[in-house]
């Protein structure tokens, strides 16, 4: 209903969502009626921390939250890229802004329950958004300062009021928010579950194994880290929107965790489990893409593997090193890594196929054009040899899991070809990601992924290499390769202020932005990967949204 | 007695914090293992990290850290897990223990038995074919890594032969607890048992063996030949009862170091949520409440092990009266 | 049974006590021991293949070390791929090519389209360097511990036995992630060594080191029970020195338990190092060792078993020789044997 508006707001990227493929009420209640109940058993290799919404960062429980929380928007429930839409879910409509931009008006659906049988009041909207601040939430300083009074609240988070950011106005219903200065993307922010609204008594800490009640169509009731987490219908849910937060099909959800990917594979093959969460080991893949085929669904994800160059180490503070690693990598060659060619794709550029502000365009290849096509090894020697580093020492930081460690190797690979002095070093997956962005650590070149939290192109460009991102010493310090560039980043500032007026406009900036910084060559973007949901036999209607992958509130089991 | 077992509480508890301080001295000189930035998630500001720096108290002395974390294990005993925030670190090791404790004791019994049986009959016909052969197989028994075997078991009984009659019996992959379910439980776990005890029957077989053979040529077993006893007494009564003592010795390390948790890869293969894969993942996510937990609890079983080991010397080889 | 058990306590020929020394009654000894020679051949045909490995690898016409994921060989007369997608179904995963039995890829390749049979005779110099040195030190740690503990009684004895268990509790996994993230900056010294993550003084040391426990205890038992034996007691009633009683009763008795061990702690060794490298300790990628190669062939197990088959099989097989060949020497050497 708000689609238009929401075309205005966020541009191309979102236009191509013009149809639905959520079939009509009446087929849809038939379908209930012939398919409700039972129990979808997940199993997963390790359990993904807290279940706090507001504190926990992975995909694995924002993909398990959908269902149980909402926001005052939220990501539609559908296939493909209408799960990028957004819809109002606990507002009854997604506001127009007011006062240039920075004032937004959300009026509370009526009747909503949460799972402990308690009402949905402002107040519980209110507090919620204070909670954000109180928990330390992850992207408290990153999503939500832009809020009026955030800057208070991260500054002593027991006190947090938000005065003057977020207003409730209990007799109207309504909650106001005010922002510092306008947002496009502030919609996106609220509808992850960072964002979520729990009850106004929730605890002001993280509850770390304690699930905090819902307002969603599951509840959480058991959850054990080193076992299992079960979730069962909300008693005191009654459908307000199948877009934003669908009645279930199942019964109840068991989560277990704890066996290895190859016990995963098995598990499901042999019926005893529904489904995998992590993806199956390589040396599987040629096997259940065989002989359980249409057990088997391969999506894009907006996301992409990428090798930072440290642009303030050597050898990779020369720009032509960086470049000719980026002319040098056989990315056919890591793509097979993956899994082949209908698992991921190469890339040479920052923004994902599909995304934002995405154009295709490498320059890092044999005939310099929109695609990949073969590496250019004698550019990449020569620039080298211009650049007078040939035999230096280089060490590639890796996870020790296996598709990051044969990246990495690959690239030692190629570096020594080249004609450098190339190790690769796998570290503890838990530690890698921290290690290889403090600049205390001095690591010259790693391998990393990057996955989308929303889909704006600032959610690659503006993370992953703007000077705010970059903090020398810290080990929370994204953008990895330490690069900072005041012109581009200028261009990024002025391409958000843009994006509130003129989204497409600041899509195509954003496109050049991306060429821009590739001419550096921070990183080198490797390949897109696809997203492997390997099913058993009795999981039907299964959607792939873009946003929070498979929706299990859309399947049946029976 | 009260004096011996007094004095090794003592010395246990001398072990139990050398154990903890290494781990806990380890731990913090390890770059990037500071937990605050792995809670905070990608992309957190500044201001957030040293906000849950502090609610964990990093930002303390390395003592005071130490101090608070022990008496949380020890006194107040709330402690609670780093990566797994509310999760309270000592529950989580009683609720590992069934499992272990059945994995290890089957597998225990399996090796014990085989073992001894291997060992004897090589020790019997020795430098026959027959010796040559087990103690062929016995090596390769320890030549395997326990992981890869447990993979390989699962390859076979799990997947490739899953549907034959040899293998339609086996149940998927998990821990079924023996209250619940005592045919379920032993049918889960005789894949586990036999995978861990095919190295441990390798390395005791071996060790018979030549502890046998090295008692033939004593003094007292010629004594007893010249007596007249039958071979067989000669080698049950003397030569295995001498030879025992190395037997019963690395039975107490292994037997308390697995109760402790070291099948931790055999855990992990067959996801049998047990100590050793409590120990694995804390070590994996660098959980330190809980890694420290686990080898405390390690550190128990071992000095406990050893312990009862001792006063067996006694009864084993009178010699050893001291 | 009867015969092969007496057959060992049975007196030599006599003439063995003439002329000759010891150690070359032993080697002749050896030489008529059938057992002896095979196991000294086959142990020197593994270690000619290893030091041959170049040859190999030049001949198989690819460098073991470099990546060669875009690489075609020539067999049976057409070109084959050595990465080669899957073609069924939704054609997913990409397999290394499988055994050829050719000079090329004999064994196949791993995850890095790599020769694996080429990297398994390199990988056979770092194994059985690695594996013979910890197990060495092991041995001597060992056997000074345990007859130290055994033989002095009391507080020194509680003091090492404590060690003991403090290293047997010890999560080894974390030390050496620790170390290996520790290492990557930065290297330290010992005495005229500099060590870095790569360095192989690393695995050797820490697997020399938490082996002690497991035989010293042993061998503690051990001297336990000599120390009250009728011959100690008799030499320290006769005020023999401690070191003489030592070297000359207790060592000789404790060396036999320590051969027993020599097979087990290097099968285990070799084991225990394809665990350090996996946490960047010791071998690096791309340099290869046995172990390592059972690592790489642990992700292709369902695929191509034969890339972790392979250096298990080689493990067995050394590990068997040298046992072998230990038990002849032992048997060639014994002092009992010769005295009657």
């Amino acid at each position: 209903m708000n689609r238009r508006t929401l075309f205005t707001l966020f541009g191309a990227g979102l236009a191509l969502a013009s149809t639905t493929s959520l079939v009509s009420a009446q087929s849809r209640a038939d379908l209930m009626a012939a398919h409700r109940g039972g129990t979808l058993k997940l199993v997963a290799r390790a359990a993904g921390g807290t279940i706090d919404p507001q504190v926990n960062y992975t995909l694995q429980y924002w993909q398990l939250y959908q269902s149980v929380y909402d926001g005052l928007v939220a990501f539609q429930k559908g296939n493909g890229i209408d799960g990028t839409v957004l819809v109002p879910d606990l507002a009854e409509a997604i506001p127009e802004a007011t006062n240039d931009g920075k004032t937004y008006v959300f009026k509370l659906r009526q009747g909503i329950k949460f799972s402990d049988g308690s009402d949905l009041g402002v107040d519980d909207v209110v507090a919620s958004f204070q909670r954000i601040f109180k928990v330390s939430s992850p992207t408290s300083g990153t999503f939500y300062n832009g809020i009026v009074g955030a800057d208070a609240c991260i500054a002593d988070p027991a006190t947090c009021t938000l005065e003057g950011g977020v207003i409730g106005d209990a007799a109207a219903g309504t909650v106001t928010i005010n922002l510092v200065a306008p947002d496009p993307e502030f919609f996106f922010k609220i509808a992850v579950p960072h964002a979520a609204i729990l009850p106004a008594e929730a605890p002001t800490t993280d509850v770390g194994v304690e699930p905090i009640p819902g307002t969603g169509a599951y509840m959480f009731t058991t959850y054990n880290p080193n076992d299992s987490l079960v979730m069962v219908r909300n008693p005191n849910f009654v459908e307000w929107s199948e877009q934003a937060q669908p009645d279930g099909y199942v019964d109840s959800i068991e989560y277990a965790f704890g066996l290895t990917d190859e016990g995963e594979v098995t598990a499901v093959q042999n019926g005893q489990a529904d489904w995998m969460f992590d993806q199956p080991p390589t040396d599987r893949l040629a096997e259940i893409g065989t002989n359980y085929a249409d057990q088997v669904h391969v999506n894009p994800l907006t996301a992409f593997w990428y090798a930072p160059m440290n642009v303030n180490v050597a050898p990779f503070n020369d720009v032509r090193v960086r470049q000719a690693l980026n002319y040098a990598i056989d990315r056919n060659a890591l793509v097979g890594i993956f899994g082949g060619q209908v698992l991921a794709q190469p890339v040479c550029q920052i923004l994902p196929p599909g995304f934002p502000g995405h154009e295709d365009t490498c320059m890092y290849t044999k005939d310099p054009g929109t695609t990949w096509s073969a590496p250019d090894l004698e550019k990449a020697q020569a620039l080298v040899d211009e650049s007078g580093t040939k035999g230096m020492d280089i060490t590639v930081i890796t996870e020790d899991a296996v598709v990051s460690r044969d990246v990495g190797t690959y690239i030692a690979s190629v570096l020594t070809d080249l004609g450098y002095n190339a190790s690769v070093k796998a570290i503890s997956s838990n530690i890698q990601f921290t290690y290889i962005q403090n600049t205390n650590n001095n690591v010259q070149i790693s391998i990393s992924q990057w996955y989308q939290d929303y889909p704006a192109a600032s959610n690659f460009l503006n993370v992953l290499l703007s000077c705010a991102s970059f903090h020398p010493g810290s080990d929370s310090s994204v953008n990895i390769a330490g690069f900072c560039d005041e012109g581009i980043d200028a261009r990024m500032q002025a391409a958000m202020a843009q994006a509130v007026t003129d989204p497409e406009a600041a899509n195509a900036e954003w496109a050049k932005i991306d060429q821009a910084m590739m001419e550096q060559a921070p990183m080198a973007p490797l390949f897109t990967p696809k997203h492997v949901d390997f099913l058993s036999k009795r999981v039907q209607n299964f959607n792939f949204s873009n946003q929070f992958q498979w929706v299990m509130a859309m399947s049946w089991v029976q | 007695m009260i004096a011996t077992i007094l004095n090794r509480l003592i010395q246990m508890a001398f072990v139990m914090f050398g154990i903890s301080v290494l781990v806990f001295l380890i731990f913090f000189a390890t770059p990037g293992s500071d937990p605050a930035a792995r809670i905070a998630g990608r992309n957190a500001a500044p201001e957030t990290v040293a906000q849950i720096r502090h609610d964990f108290g990093f930002d303390r002395p390395l003592p005071v850290q130490y101090a608070l974390l022990m008496k949380r294990l020890f006194i107040t005993r709330d402690l609670t897990s780093f990566v797994n925030r509310g999760q309270q670190v000592i529950p989580q090791v009683i609720d590992a223990v069934p499992a272990t404790l059945s994995l290890v004791t089957g597998a225990a019994i399996l090796w014990v038995l085989g073992g001894i049986g291997v060992g004897l009959a090589a020790a019997a016909m020795r430098d026959t074919w027959v010796d040559r052969s087990l103690m062929i197989l016995a090596l390769i028994g320890i030549s395997m890594p326990v992981f890869w075997l447990g993979e390989v078991m699962n390859l076979l009984s799990q997947s490739r032969f899953h549907d034959t009659w040899l293998f339609s019996w086996v149940p998927g992959l998990g821990y079924v607890p023996l209250t619940e379910d005592p045919a379920g439980w032993a049918k889960a776990l005789v894949i586990p048992w036999l995978t861990l005890a095919v190295l441990y029957i390798g390395i005791y077989a071996r060790i018979l063996r030549a502890n046998v053979i090295e008692a033939y040529s004593e003094d007292f077993i010629r004594t007893a030949r010249a007596k007249g006893l039958s071979e067989r007494r000669v080698l049950i009564r003397h030569a295995f009862r001498t030879s025992l003592l190395p037997f019963v010795t690395m039975f107490g390390l292994d037997f308390g170091a697995l109760v402790g948790g070291a099948a931790l890869l055999t855990e992990v293969v067959f996801g049998i949520n047990g100590v050793g894969r409590l120990t694995f993942q804390a070590l994996q996510n660098l959980d330190l409440p809980v890694i420290l937990a686990t080898v405390m609890y390690a550190s128990f079983f071992v000095v406990a092990a050893n312990a009862i080991v001792d006063l067996l010397y006694a009864a084993i080889d009178p010699r050893m009266r001291t | 049974m009867t015969d092969a058990l007496t057959s060992t306590t049975s007196a030599p020929v006599p003439e063995k006590r003439s002329g000759r020394g010891p150690w070359a009654t032993a080697l002749s000894r050896l030489r008529r021991s059938r057992s002896a020679v095979l196991s000294s051949l086959v142990l020197l045909i593994i270690i000619v293949m290893c030091a041959l490995a170049p040859f190999y690898a030049s001949l198989a016409g690819s460098d073991p070390f470099r990546s060669n994921l875009g690489g075609k060989i020539m067999l049976n007369g057409a070109e084959v791929a050595v990465m080669q997608p899957s073609t069924t179904g939704l054609g997913l995963g990409v397999s290394p090519i499988g055994p050829t039995w050719t000079t090329q890829y004999m064994l196949g390749a791993d995850t890095q389209g790599r020769d694996v049979a080429a990297r398994l005779l390199y990988g056979g110099r770092n194994s059985l360097f690695i594996a013979g040195a910890a197990t060495v030190i092991c041995l001597i740690l060992s056997a000074v511990i345990g007859i130290v503990a055994g033989f002095s009684g009391g507080v020194v004895d509680m003091v090492l036995s404590r060690i003991m268990d403090v290293l047997w509790a010890f999560p080894v996994y974390l030390l050496a992630i620790s170390l290996s993230i520790v290492l990557l900056n930065s290297s330290f010294s010992i005495g005229p060594f500099t060590v870095t993550s790569g360095s192989l003084i690393l695995p050797i040391g820490i697997i020399g080191v938490i082996y002690v426990p497991y035989v010293a205890r042993p061998v503690r038992s051990k001297v336990l029970t000599l120390r009250n034996s009728e011959f100690v007691l008799a030499s320290v009633g006769l005020g023999m020195p401690v070191h003489r009683v030592l070297t000359r009763d207790i060592l000789p008795n404790v060396v036999p338990t320590l051969i027993v061990f020599v097979p087990i702690l290097l099968a285990l060794a070799i084991v225990t190092e394809s665990a350090l490298s996996f946490l960047s300790i010791g071998v690096q990628p791309p340099d290869a060792s046995w172990g390592t190669i059972i690592q790489d062939g642990q992700t292709l197990l369902y695929s191509r078993p034969m890339v972790a088959l392979a250096p298990g099989v080689a493990i067995a097989v050394t590990v068997l020789a040298l046992n072998v060949l230990g038990d002849c020497l032992r048997d060639a050497l014994d002092p009992r044997f010769k005295l009657g």
